[in-house]
């Protein structure tokens, strides 16, 4: 079942300078139970579909409906179901991180006190401060907290673990998991490939405005390419190099003295074939990165 | 939830009606402690006389005549100068409607909650109204309290009007001002556009009323202070008619700021 779903959706910003197109026909789909990574560099048009999800900016054409109802017209009954944390979070900064809580809770129609102080252990949050005492870690962690509270059927997060710290993303991580669990579903925008390579089941890219590609992570980490490594014994290495070379779906060759290293786009058979002669010490084949698949679709198509 | 806003909007803000209460007691207190008697006021009007019209309307002393009166003198010493203070009151409080927390970024959390944006702005502005009525009342009481530190005799209940007709300029303003910033989104317009609009309400008024001409008496038809007329409201009684075209306007405005905040993107 499509959680989310958008048709044509496009946003065009008007400034001084001219029209800027934010976000250019998109069509996407989220299906229930995923965390769905929207990646992109910055200026890549995700804010911009956040925000038409939650309908603080209206779409200059198309649409997007969550839970089948319209982003726009049905807004206010969206609300009640999805958690939403901004990329560029700020909240009314001489509230108390408990009166936060308080008034969210109160607009939201209250709240689990027992869930609330189980995340705040988790997420390790002093709620006594006041948000203009909070460090940016801290205020992050305040924002998920007020998303994850009423424990949504949504979650919208908007580059989520910018500014926490290497245990409180695993925490993060974790309550996405444990979200996607209980049947919840995730939409989170990143530019930091690893946090999305490591919780996401599929993944968007988007750039400048344009959906480039929609891919599970599973399928995108077995991308068309590999890095291999060869360590040789008693061969001419450099004249190996321009052999290589030549070997169909090999490029990027590096030698640095008896280890060789490439780039593979295809099958084995041929770089195989044409080692036949050298005495192969080590072989090593490594997957590439999310990022190494992104700048390879930037790369390759677009612009 | 129905009146969340409105009630969070009062919890974060009563302490407004101590602030602008008192500096309106004090300036209440001041105004009636210092009225003289009758004797006194003729003195000063007389006084008042040889200063030229356009200096003394300027400074909102309407009619010579008045001011004879104790009423007219408190309207002229008090009246004017606490629509002078809550307008400025007015101009923040319609910034924090939506302006404030558009500009800080925080209006995208709370929008993004299960809240129509109509109730922001209604939730908020009913809010302020009950504030300003406390803020008028603190006045009021400190009126009170000036009346023991004279010795003539103040009709009481001119008082209480001459406190209530503060009210429709400055919810009007308070409008006017939310108007402004659903409007041009920036606050620093919206502070510039509402200051601009005070100033030359009064101007209109003051040429209006300094040279009698048809077209500065035309003009001045369009400035609020000539539906606040502080001196007339303590001599004659409140003016149902001038309240009244008051509260349609700041209905009017409300609604416009409605209709434009429905309509917008959010903090763009």
């Amino acid at each position: 079942m499509a959680i989310i779903e958008t048709e044509n959706l496009s946003k065009v910003y008007t400034t001084g300078d001219g029209a800027v197109r934010a976000l250019d026909n998109l069509n996407l789909s989220v299906q229930q139970g995923e965390i769905f990574g929207y990646l992109g560099p910055n200026g890549a048009g995700k804010t911009t579909t956040i925000r038409l999800f939650l309908d603080l900016i209206r779409p200059t054409t198309g649409r997007a409906t969550i839970f089948g109802l319209d982003a726009q017209a049905d807004s206010v009954a969206l609300h009640r179901r999805i958690g939403f944390l901004p990329g560029e979070l700020n909240l009314w900064r001489n509230l108390t991180g408990q009166e936060v809580v308080n008034f969210v809770g109160r607009v939201r129609g209250g709240y689990d006190a027992a869930y609330v102080r189980r995340l705040v252990e988790r997420l390790q949050l002093d709620l006594k401060l006041r948000v203009r005492a909070y460090s940016s870690g801290n205020r992050r962690k305040l924002g998920l907290l007020v998303a994850l509270m009423n424990q949504p059927e949504l979650l919208i997060l908007d580059e989520p673990t910018n500014g926490l710290d290497p245990l409180m993303q695993q925490t993060f991580n974790d309550l996405m998991r444990e979200a996607q669990r209980e049947g919840r579903t995730v939409f989170l925008s990143s530019h930091v490939l690893s946090e999305v390579q490591a919780i996401c089941d599929r993944v968007a890219v988007l750039r400048a405005g344009r959906l480039q590609a929609v891919e599970r992570i599973s399928d995108l980490t077995r991308a068309e390419f590999r890095w291999v490594t060869v360590r040789l014994r008693d061969t001419d290495t450099a004249r190996l190099d321009t052999a290589l070379a030549a070997v169909p779906g090999v490029s990027d060759v590096t030698v640095n003295g008896d280890t060789i290293r490439l780039r593979l786009g295809g099958d084995f058979d041929p770089l195989l074939r044409a080692l036949s002669d050298c005495y192969v010490v080590d072989l090593h084949v490594r997957e590439p990165s999310l990022e190494e698949i992104f700048l390879t679709f930037y790369g390759d198509r677009t612009d | 939830m129905a009146g969340v806003l409105f009630m969070e909007t009062l919890r974060r803000s009563w302490r407004q009606i101590l602030y602008w209460g008192l500096a309106l007691a004090i300036l209440g207190y001041y105004a009636m402690a210092v009225v003289p008697d009758v004797d006194a006021l003729q003195q000063y009007a007389a006084l008042l006389d040889t200063i030229p019209s356009f200096l003394l309307q300027m400074f909102g002393a309407e009619d010579l005549t008045a001011l004879t009166t104790p009423e007219g003198f408190v309207a002229f010493g008090y009246y004017t100068y606490a629509l002078l203070v809550l307008m400025v009151y007015a101009v923040l409080v319609g910034m924090s409607i939506t302006a404030n927390e558009e500009d800080a970024g925080i209006l995208d959390v709370l929008l993004s909650l299960p809240i129509p944006r109509w109730r922001v702005i209604m939730e908020r502005f009913a809010a302020y109204t009950l504030i300003t009525i406390g803020i008028v009342a603190v006045g009021f009481i400190g009126l009170l309290a000036g009346t023991q530190a004279t010795a003539l005799e103040i009709d009481i209940g001119r008082l209480l009007i001459g406190s209530i007709n503060l009210l429709p300029p400055v919810l009007m303003l308070i409008a006017f001002a939310a108007c402004m910033a659903t409007t041009a989104r920036r606050r620093s317009l919206a502070v510039t556009v509402t200051t601009s609009f005070i100033i030359a309400s009064y101007f209109i008024d003051f040429l209006g009323k300094a040279a009698s001409h048809a077209l500065t008496d035309t003009l001045s038809r369009f400035s609020f202070f000539t539906y606040f007329d502080s001196q007339g409201v303590m001599i004659d009684g409140l003016n149902p008619a001038n309240v009244a075209l008051l509260l349609i306007v700041t209905v009017v405005l409300l609604a416009a700021a409605l209709w434009f905040f429905e309509r917008r993107d959010i903090g763009t």
